[in-house]
């Protein structure tokens, strides 16, 4: 039943162009890389993320409700039409490769394991965490950027889409429960 | 208002689970409501709380983060069907996330927004339409009214009045805060205003869960006096209302009611509940649609204790906006019906919904009957090109629908040929 997800995207609106989204994504890729998790601590991979998702961070981005120093002042000038190709574009790439070694330690990726079960994270993530609509693949970030994504939710520092969920859900967390959820994600396999 | 203790349903629950005594689907999730942060932070999974195995994936639909391309509007128009005369017509579109609607007094149509955060005013001037965002930042500003030449805003726990609102639409004033007695959270926390035409508006007040035992201060509804701030509670058991409108007939306040999920995807109904006099209690959470006892939170509670829906409109439709329809253009037959936006399921495998109902009734509820008005925005078994989220007349009788999902507003009008 987990399929009936993917469907789940607003599909009567046209469709982005994935050609032109490609060249406007060009001065993405230095920072984002293209086919890899970026090494760059709090910059996400966007290859074969949700098509829905990105269009609405750069949403949030250009009319401010998401802040970052090099983001905002970029989907400044961006049309909806813009922001429907770079989704298409970034949505039709592969996901980055999943990790071949563990990066953290086994107790701790136990601890986040525990913690994504205890919070429902799967409800709209997805048993694999593939995410989709509004909801993000998950897997195959570099922790850090996971851990400023939860710890900026929970602040507030970044929106929630639809109903309040993300905002709501990363409330309760603590810094190690963060940490650990960061730690399980990013090893993911 | 905020608080109360739930330790006396926390422990009756546990206590059957631990007797093993109940069938396993009574056997659901419990929340641990009695700390103060539950009711500041609901649970990430409000929304859901005891799906089955066969109902897991079903994610709420995801809104489209950029609103619908007119001319794919026009496209997808040529999909709605109405009874025979009427026709349906773009008004205007570019409005993100567009929720309730309220007539300035010099026809400024304002529109409020769910997750957009943004107050709209779509200004006519000989049939060339421009739309503004006017207000921004604001924490779901889903219900707006217009009363005395001043525009209100209900934004989750706050009801904000803009004073000469329509003169300074390119630089609004700051708000004055008339009534602020509500909870913070925003699950089931976006509200609607409907004015009593007695200075007040009625406001709901849903619960931040599928269900559970409410706190004192929601699932409920109140009728608050928009000049003074004062509040009344006027009705009980309420889950999550978004819509309601008073009867010219008998200045009584009727309203749609969305019924718990993940029972089943074809109970129980949703509602259209006539509030016949203040005080009543409609169920929620010990009885849904009327008829079925809950099957964890009844608790020795009947049906019969409760006031039935005048309607039962069906199972995940999402019934939100509505309105009493008063104007001269549309056939004689259809004054003083309502008409319903159903914004449509988002968890049942095959949606329904997403449509606009007319339900015709005596003023005391007698003689309902229901059928569809306009159909034609679902577009696949979990698929919407559009969702309807509320209703308003026209001078000329017509009427405009808003949608959220294509951030657009329609016109739909009567000439009989």
């Amino acid at each position: 039943m987990t399929g009936l997800c993917l469907l789940a995207a607003g599909q009567a609106h046209a469709a982005g162009d994935v050609a032109a989204g490609k060249e406007k994504a060009e001065i993405c890729t230095p920072c984002h890389g293209e086919q890899t998790v970026p090494d760059t601590a709090n910059v996400p991979a966007l290859a074969g993320q949700n098509n829905n998702y990105l269009q609405w961070q750069l949403i949030y981005f250009r009319e401010g409700r998401r802040k970052n120093e090099v983001m905002s002042p970029l989907a400044q000038d961006l049309t909806d039409k813009d922001v429907r190709n770079l989704g298409a574009y970034f949505a039709s790439l592969p996901r980055p490769p999943a990790p071949t070694k563990d990066l953290a330690d086994a107790s701790l990726i136990e601890t986040g394991k525990k913690a994504i079960a205890g919070h429902g994270c799967a409800a709209c993530h997805t048993d694999t965490f593939e995410g989709a609509g509004a909801a993000p693949a998950i897997t195959r970030q570099h922790h850090d950027y996971l851990i400023k994504a939860l710890t900026d939710y929970r602040e507030n520092a970044r929106p929630s889409t639809g109903v309040g969920a993300m905002n709501d859900a990363a409330a309760s967390l603590t810094d190690s429960d963060i940490k650990a959820i960061a730690a399980y994600l990013e090893t993911y396999k | 208002m905020r608080t109360s203790s739930l330790a006396c349903c926390g422990a009756l629950v546990s206590s059957l689970l631990m007797a093993g005594a109940l069938p396993a689907y009574a056997q659901l999730k419990h929340y641990d409501s009695d700390t103060p942060s539950f009711w500041k932070h609901p649970p990430a999974d409000w929304f859901l709380g005891d799906e089955t195995q066969a109902q897991k994936g079903l994610a709420p639909i995801a809104q489209p983060a950029t609103p619908a391309d007119p001319a794919d509007i026009e496209n997808n128009l040529k999909k709605i069907k109405l009874p025979p005369g009427f026709k349906i017509e773009l008004y205007a579109s570019g409005m993100p996330e567009a929720r309730q609607m309220a007539w300035g007094d010099d026809g400024t149509l304002f529109v409020g927004s769910f997750g957009a955060t943004n107050v709209y005013a779509v200004k006519d001037e000989d049939g060339k339409r421009t739309v503004k965002t006017i207000l921004k930042g604001l924490n779901m500003p889903t219900g707006v009214a217009f009363e005395n030449g001043s525009l209100y805003v209900v934004a989750i726990d706050k009801l904000l009045r803009y004073d000469k609102a329509e003169a300074n639409l390119d630089k609004m004033p700051e708000p004055v805060v008339v009534y602020d007695d509500m909870p913070p959270y925003t699950s089931h926390g976006w509200k609607y205003l409907a004015d009593d035409h007695k200075g007040a508006f009625y406001i709901p007040f849903g619960p931040p869960f599928n269900i559970g035992i409410p706190p004192t201060s929601n699932a409920q509804i109140r009728r608050v006096n928009y000049t003074n701030g004062l509040a009344e509670l006027v009705a009980e058991g309420v889950r999550n209302s978004v819509g309601g409108d008073v009867d010219p007939r008998s200045g009584d306040y009727w309203f749609t009611e969305n019924a718990r999920d993940w029972l089943s995807d074809d109970t129980p109904s949703d509602k259209l509940n006539h509030l016949a006099k203040f005080g009543e209690h409609f169920g929620y959470p010990y009885c849904h649609q009327g008829d079925i006892p809950d099957p964890k939170f009844a608790m020795g509670h009947k049906c019969d204790e409760f006031t039935p829906p005048a309607v039962k409109l069906g199972a995940h439709v999402a019934p939100l906006g509505m309105k009493f329809y008063t104007g001269m253009m549309f056939p004689p037959e259809y004054t003083d019906n309502i008409l319903i936006a159903e914004h449509g399921s988002w968890n049942r495998h095959n949606v329904q919904g997403g449509r606009i109902e007319r339900v015709i009734t005596d003023p005391d509820g007698k003689n309902a009957r229901q059928e569809v008005f306009a159909d034609g925005w679902i577009t696949g078994p979990r698929e919407y090109w559009g969702r309807p989220d509320d209703i308003i007349q026209m001078k000329d009788g017509s009427i405009l629908v808003s949608d959220d999902f294509a951030g657009a507003v329609y016109r739909i009008s009567y000439s009989g040929s």
